[in-house]
């Protein structure tokens, strides 16, 4: 019999290739993508909002997003992904389904997404410029603020953006996209980057 | 045109789906055939104020009963579909 076995592999695995891209000198944008994160959909049950803000609070020591935006907890982002629902970030397999599922039983049901999303974070003095031609949610710095969130689409394609924070002084945009149009969504976010200069890269850190 | 959707804030309507009038509803199981056959198929052709649905699939993915005036595309009202943030509603 055939031994069968998974390679875990980025759904970008492919189309990043790490280096400079575009203008040559200073690149106004910066395309990381971040692997290996632990990612679980919270989604509170019918009537059950209350229950379920009350364990995120209990657990996380914050009180999870009922608005788009996201909530830095000490080990863990909580990201708004629509009425009564909110996403888990973590790494290391701090939250996994299975060490969320006591503490959400009977008032939100829980749905891995670790392998259904590439997270890509875009940086740099040109991020909004660049993010302006694919979004039309307003970037602009008093309006979305660090932890302002928005379930949204770029180029047609569903994603989740937020701002983390601050990174030398610069602006860091993340967004969850679904794996299997990330490929695509890369491609037209170089596209749109490539006349500022961009790092392509790739990191195990959370932003 | 733009939707203000009660979740998201304002969106255009690249983000949006339309389905249709929201007005028809399921008749009860022994309503007849042609209860049944109104439902799914007849529609208003409505020149004015209409009751729609609409869903939000990129973005926050509820469904969405909007207002609109269908001659000059003037939303007064969008509110959640029943159902919609069915975690609030207590029952």
């Amino acid at each position: 019999m055939a031994d069968f076995f998974w390679n875990v592999r980025s759904p970008l695995d492919r189309a990043l290739v790490a280096g400079p891209y575009g203008a040559q000198g200073d690149a106004g944008v910066t395309l990381t993508e971040v692997r290996n994160f632990d990612l679980v959909q919270v989604m509170a049950r019918r009537g059950k909002a209350d229950e379920t803000a009350k364990a995120a609070q209990a657990r996380f020591g914050v009180a999870a997003p009922e608005t788009p935006k996201a909530v830095a907890a000490a080990d863990a982002t909580l990201i708004w992904s629509g009425p009564d629902q909110f996403l888990v970030l973590s790494k290391g397999g701090r939250y996994t389904v299975e060490s969320l599922a006591p503490i959400f039983a009977g008032s939100a049901s829980l749905s891995d997404q670790s392998h259904a999303r590439a997270l890509i974070s875009v940086s740099g003095n040109k991020a909004r410029a660049m993010l302006a031609k694919l979004s039309s949610i307003d970037l602009h710095p008093d309006v979305f603020t660090v932890g302002a969130g928005a379930a949204t689409s770029m180029d047609h394609t569903s994603i989740t953006l937020w701002r983390g924070g601050d990174r030398n002084g610069e602006a860091v945009f993340n967004l969850l996209v679904f794996a299997t149009f990330a490929e695509s969504l890369w491609h037209t976010m170089l596209d749109s980057a490539a006349e500022y200069g961009v790092t392509v890269s790739h990191s195990e850190d959370l932003a | 045109m733009r939707i203000v959707c009660p979740f998201c804030g304002e969106r255009e309507l690249g983000e949006f789906t339309y389905l249709g009038d929201a007005k028809p509803q399921r008749p009860a199981p022994d309503a007849g055939e042609d209860a049944v056959y109104d439902y799914v198929y007849l529609r208003d052709n409505i020149a004015g104020v209409m009751g729609e649905h609409w869903y939000h699939g990129g973005g926050c993915r509820t469904w969405l009963k909007v207002t609109r005036n269908t001659l000059t595309h003037e939303i007064s009202a969008v509110e959640p579909a029943a159902g919609a943030g069915a975690g609030q509603v207590v029952k």
